[in-house]
This record gives C-alpha cells, sequence and structure tokens, in this order.
C-alpha cells in the first residue's frame, strides 16, 4: 500500500518523522507533486470560498495524490505543545476534505493532540502503527526511529539551514558577497511553498542577502520573549512567530524583517500585529507585510521586495549621514 | 473607575445592572452605528475580524465619554476571541489612551487571577452582595432573551405591521432611564406583557428559519444588519440557536439539566464533526441537525468575514443539507456588507422556501388523491 503525504501545511515540519514513520512500518510513501497552477486551481475549485490559500492548497495536493496513492494522509494537528493549539482550521482539516473531496481513497488521519499532554500525541502515532500492521511493538519501535530523524532535521534546521535547502534544492546557490541578513517570519507552509512565496527566499540570496527562518531560531529564546508577553500565547505557530521574530529584532541578528502571510490568516491578523507594533515602540528596524493570496502576480511581489531592500540599502548609506547644519543627504 | 464594556446584544442591560447595583460608575457605549465601525476599521489589523473592529469602536466612542476601564471577557484559544483584550491594549496604547483592559478568563486557568480581577472590579462589596447581583443579572439576560423570544414569534403573525418593532423601540428607548437591576427587570417584565398582547393575524403559518453560526454576529442586531427583523418582517418565524442566555447557562451557572440537553445535541454531530475546534463550529453543526430534526424549512448561517471555526462548519453543513434536506445559505460580514445585496439574497432565500413548501403541498394532495 502506498501512502500519500500531501506536501502542503506542516508537511515542511513534519515530514522526516512521518516519512519514516511509515516506512519503518514498511509501507511506501508517495508526496504530492510540488505546488503548480493545477493543484492550486483543484484546490480552489474544491474547498469553500472563505477558506485561507494553504488551506486550499492543501485540498489541490489531496487531490494530486487521488490517483498516486492508496491512501492519503491526513494528520489533525490540534496541538503540538501542551496548552497551544495550531489553528481551528487545522483541527477541522480531516472533516473539511472528507466533505469537500469526492472518491477519496482510504484515509489516515492522526489525531496530533498534546494539549494535555505529549505522550497523547505519540500515542496517535502507535494507534495508527497498530492499526496499519497490527503489531504495537513494531508501532513503538517505528515512531522512535522517526522521531531520532525528526530530531536530527530539527538540529541542521537551528544551525541556519531553511526546511527548502534540506528537504528539497532550489533555495537558491551560496552567496559569496553577503550584503546583510534579512529576517523571514512566516508559517513553513507559506515560506518554504516555492509557488506561493513566489521563491522569496531564492530572490532574497540572488540580491546577495541571507535569510534567516523561524526555524533557526532556539526554542528556548523564542519561550523566553513569549513569557514576557501579558497573556500566554495559546498558538503554538503564532508564538514562534512572535517569538522568532522579537528574538531576531532584539538581538539585532537582522537587517530587515519581511512578514509572509496568507490573505485573512486569522492568526497573522494579530500576531504580525503585535510584532509590527513592538518594532514600532522599540527596535524601529525595517519591515514590510507581504500577502499572498490565490491571485498574487509575480510582477508585484518583485516590485515590493526590491522597494524595500533599496530602502534598506539607502538607509545604510545615507542614515546618520546628515551634517548637524540640517543640509539634505543629496546635498542641495 | 468608570467602566465600560463592548455591545453585544442585550448585554448592555445585564451589565449596567450589574454595575448599578454594585455602586461603579458605568459608560453604556452609544449604540453601534457606521461611526462605531468607521473607527473600529480604521485603528485595528486589516485582517482582524469584525467583533475586534467594532469593540474598538465602542471602546474609542466610550472613552470620549469618560469612561477608563474596559471590561472584556476571554477564552483560551484557539478562536481568535481568546487574544482580543491584548491585541486591543496594544492599539489603545499606541493611540495614547491609558486604559485599563480588565480580561475575565475562564477560571480553570487560575482561580487566583479570576477572583483578584472580580475584587478589582467589584471595589468594597461583599461578596454575598457580588453573588446576589450576579444571580439578579443573570435573571436580566434569561428576561431579555425571552422578551426577544416573544418579538420572534409576534413579528411574523402581527396583524398591524411594524408594531412589534415598534413596541422594540420604545422598550429600548425606556430601558436606558432606569438604573439597577430591579429597576430594568421591572422594564423588562412590563414590555414583556405587551409585546404577549399585540394582535396575531388568524390562521397563518409561517416559514420557519433557524440560525446558527458565529455568536457575536447571531447576538448583535447591527453587524448582522438585524436579520431578525428582517425575516420577521418578511412573515418568517426566527429560531435562535445562541443566546445570551443560553452562554451563560452554559458556561457560568450549574444547571446540570441544560448542560446535559446541550451535550445531547451536540453529540448529534458525530458523523460530521465530533469535537471542539474553537468557537461555535461545533454547535453550528449540532443544531443545523436539531433543527432540520425539527422540521424548518431553512437555516441560515451568520459569520463575521476570516472566521476560522466558522469556516470548517461552512464546508461541513452541504452534508449536513445532502442528509437531512433543509435548505442552508450561509452569509458572510464584514465591514464591506451592503444592505442592498444582503437583503436581496435573504429575500430570494425566503422566496425559495415558499415555493419549495408550496411544492411539497402539492405533492402531499396528490398522493392523497384529492
Amino acid at each position: 500500500m502506498k501512502i500519500g503525504i500531501p506536501k502542503a501545511l506542516m508537511y515542511y515540519t513534519y515530514y522526516p518523522l512521518w516519512k519514516h514513520f511509515f516506512e519503518q512500518l514498511g509501507y511506501e510513501t508517495v508526496v504530492s507533486g510540488n505546488t503548480s497552477k493545477i493543484i492550486l486551481n483543484n484546490g480552489v475549485m474544491n474547498c469553500v470560498d472563505d477558506a485561507c490559500l494553504p488551506v486550499k492548497l492543501f485540498h489541490g495536493h489531496v487531490m494530486d495524490l487521488l490517483d498516486k496513492a492508496d491512501a492519503v494522509f491526513i494528520p489533525r494537528l490540534t496541538s503540538i505543545n501542551p496548552g497551544e493549539f495550531i489553528c481551528p482550521k487545522f483541527i477541522g482539516l480531516p472533516e473539511m476534505i472528507k466533505s469537500s473531496i469526492k472518491g477519496l481513497p482510504d484515509v489516515l488521519v492522526l489525531d496530533h493532540n498534546a494539549h494535555r499532554n505529549i505522550k497523547n500525541a505519540y500515542k496517535a502515532f502507535v494507534d495508527i502503527g497498530k492499526k496499519l500492521t497490527g503489531s504495537t511493538s513494531m508501532a513503538v519501535q517505528s515512531l522512535k526511529l522517526a522521531r531520532m530523524n525528526q530530531k536530527k532535521y530539527e538540529t541542521i534546521l537551528k544551525q541556519g539551514e531553511t526546511p527548502l535547502d534540506i528537504l528539497e534544492t532550489g533555495g537558491g546557490h551560496e552567496i559569496n558577497n553577503v550584503k546583510g541578513i534579512i529576517g523571514l517570519v512566516g508559517h513553513p507552509y507559506l515560506l518554504y511553498d516555492q509557488y506561493v512565496s513566489m521563491r522569496i527566499i531564492a530572490k532574497l540570496r540572488n540580491m546577495g542577502y541571507r535569510v534567516m527562518v523561524p526555524e533557526n531560531i532556539e526554542n528556548t529564546l523564542i519561550q523566553e520573549v513569549c513569557n514576557r508577553l501579558p497573556k500566554k500565547l495559546f498558538w503554538s505557530y503564532g508564538k514562534k512567530l512572535l517569538g522568532s521574530g522579537l528574538v531576531m529584532l532584539e538581538n539585532n541578528m537582522v537587517d530587515g524583517l519581511i512578514f509572509l502571510s496568507s490573505f485573512a490568516c486569522g492568526i497573522d491578523s494579530f500576531i504580525l500585529e503585535l510584532l509590527h507594533r513592538y518594532n514600532q515602540r522599540r527596535y524601529r528596524v525595517p519591515c514590510t507585510l507581504i500577502t499572498v493570496d490565490e491571485h498574487t502576480g509575480h510582477a508585484g511581489f518583485n516590485t515590493r521586495l526590491e522597494a524595500f531592500i533599496d530602502m534598506i540599502e539607502w538607509r545604510k548609506a545615507y542614515d546618520n549621514n546628515l551634517s548637524t547644519y540640517g543640509t539634505s543627504v543629496s546635498g542641495g | 473607575m468608570t467602566i465600560t464594556f463592548p455591545h453585544m446584544g442585550q448585554v448592555y442591560l445585564a451589565a449596567k445592572g450589574l454595575l448599578d447595583d454594585l455602586g461603579i460608575d458605568v459608560v453604556i457605549p452609544p449604540p453601534i452605528t457606521k461611526k462605531t465601525l468607521e473607527i473600529g476599521t480604521r485603528l485595528s489589523p486589516e485582517m482582524a475580524c469584525l467583533p475586534l473592529k467594532i469593540n474598538i469602536g465602542n471602546y474609542i466612542e466610550s472613552i470620549e465619554k469618560g469612561a477608563d476601564t474596559v471590561l472584556l471577557s476571554g477564552s483560551c484559544g484557539p478562536c481568535r476571541f481568546g487574544y482580543y483584550g491584548v491585541v486591543q491594549k496594544e492599539i489603545l496604547k499606541d493611540l495614547g489612551y491609558d486604559i485599563d483592559i480588565i480580561i475575565f478568563d475562564p477560571p480553570d486557568t487560575g482561580y487566583r487571577d479570576f477572583i483578584q480581577r472580580i475584587k478589582k472590579v467589584a471595589g468594597n462589596n461583599s461578596w454575598v452582595d457580588i453573588a446576589r447581583t450576579f444571580r439578579k443579572a443573570s435573571y436580566i439576560v434569561e428576561e431579555a432573551d425571552e422578551l426577544l423570544e416573544i418579538a420572534l414569534k409576534k413579528r411574523a403573525r402581527e396583524a398591524n405591521r411594524g408594531e412589534t418593532d415598534a413596541h422594540l423601540y420604545s422598550f429600548e428607548r425606556e430601558v436606558l432611564k432606569h438604573h439597577g437591576t430591579k429597576a430594568i427587570l421591572n422594564v423588562i417584565k412590563k414590555y414583556k406583557i405587551i409585546l404577549n398582547g399585540i394582535k396575531e393575524k388568524n390562521d397563518v403559518s409561517p416559514l420557519k428559519v433557524g440560525l446558527v453560526g458565529e455568536i457575536y454576529t447571531l447576538i448583535e442586531p447591527y453587524v448582522n444588519l438585524n436579520i431578525e427583523k428582517k425575516l420577521g418582517q418578511l412573515g418568517v418565524e426566527v429560531y435562535r440557536s445562541l443566546t445570551l442566555h443560553e452562554w451563560v447557562k452554559i458556561h457560568l451557572s450549574l444547571d446540570i439539566k441544560h448542560r446535559m440537553n446541550h451535550k445531547r445535541i451536540l453529540k448529534k454531530s458525530a458523523p460530521y464533526l465530533n469535537l471542539c475546534i474553537g468557537g461555535h463550529a461545533w454547535q453550528t453543526i449540532a443544531n443545523s441537525i436539531h433543527f432540520s430534526e425539527m422540521n424548518l424549512d431553512g437555516i441560515i448561517q451568520i459569520m463575521p468575514f476570516g472566521c476560522m471555526p466558522e469556516i470548517v462548519a461552512e464546508s461541513i453543513l452541504p452534508r449536513v443539507y445532502e442528509d437531512y434536506g433543509v435548505p442552508i445559505m450561509t452569509l458572510v460580514v464584514d465591514e464591506m456588507t451592503g444592505e442592498a445585496g444582503y437583503f436581496t439574497r435573504l429575500e430570494a432565500f425566503v422566496d425559495l422556501l415558499e415555493q419549495r413548501r408550496n411544492q411539497t403541498d402539492e405533492k402531499k394532495r396528490s398522493l392523497s388523491g384529492r
């Protein structure tokens, strides 16, 4: 039996875990193709209009797997850390897929719910493994190996690589003459989906900038800044984005900050607003928000990116170079 | 300390009564108008959901009238409402308002904080007094909801068109002149009697439509463009699923019988969605099934644009329709919603329901051979 893993949503975070888990159990895995116009259109056609782009894309990727796999793996990521959630749409994802897509093959739903206890999340894996192979010990063994691989993956991420560099190539070439570092804050399913993110990572690298992504920031640092918030943040990814953004700002790690968000993302609307306000008050690092949806075009996207980079470079060149007499920068 | 709070349907009656009784100064935000919405939209994050924007408008208008403290209830996710307080406080802070926002999170996150916050608001009142006033305030919620329920029944049947709404209008004018729970309760009771006395048309059997969806958009008439009134004027009897009273009963009281009933309805949605995904999506599905089983003619789901839980419900509702055969329409509201387009959709939906009913009536008649 071939198990299909949609290349969307949490794929970029948990792919090593899922892949190795199913392969250790003795199943072949197949990943849906890279996001394309066809996948996007399929997703848009088969999903409610009001859903956000990533959820529509997930629908498209499931459609892509229909004739490639014998079973589709749909994780229900209720919670990945105790006391936290991800997003309501993630919790209802299996139901959304089942309601919207006709002719689904077998569906493997993983109830990843660590809301009370992280062990409950592992139990869900064991349950799936047991259902597939009938052996608990084998499931436990597979999970153990899969978790080791996942840990390895996360360690490499902390060293400054992006998931894109590890999971696939196409993140752009090595830069010889680094002009600076740009912080990229956004959900993994936007940043690393090359179709949706308009290859933003490669574009920045081609302009001579290194990128820093939330996956590069140590969790302990994120936790530390988030503890200072007036109320506990109950979204894991909200916390990761806000926390990593604040860490980058506080430690002067970046020359500029780009928020990448999808249209109508409920969590981003709050998180990026807070990050933006804190930045305005305390750090005043150049930042911009780029919102993508199914209609975004390359031209407008590039213009905004280039304008932002120009602004950073001009600021570096001219900021603080004002004479005390107040003559203008251009000497006029 | 002068307290204000955001509007949400009839909340202001209970909140005013409660704070009056405890001897705390209170500013009721001016009724939500286009201006409120404009203020809120200008100052809030673009992609935030509609209730947050209207709340901000309410605060600003109350602050202009002298309020310095905001009372707000809270939650712990995954719906965005849980982080409203924090974001709103930052917005007000950047605007230069030094406002205290007291957020009442559910006590399970820490009883000590919860008690401290009550004490902070209630000041020198004894715990017995506080408990007693809370009880009275919840009566107000109950009675006010009953008043609206009567209006829903009467509107679809009234002999003189517009009579119900005329009485409701004078109720809203009159109740604001009174202070304290007792006086407010009396006004509500008086109008319940008046509404009950409205003359009905003979032998009408109005269409029945159930409302489901996100609680704020259901309860606050400005946001849903007064859908209950509009439907009533079209001759439709409206059934509400989420009411303030219901919310109070489930979250704040110990009414076990009611909770069991609530659970029983929720269980009906097991084949479609069997867990809480935040907000009221679970209730939306369950109540749609409940309404279908009650043989209502149609169901309308209302939600603010971008509401995360309701989008999940929206994508599941077509399956409920397939299985139960009661038409369901989804209406999304935001600051751009135009009245004309919205009412056209409502009227078209009601037309459709009417035709459906006529057709089934004819079918029944031809089957019985008459």
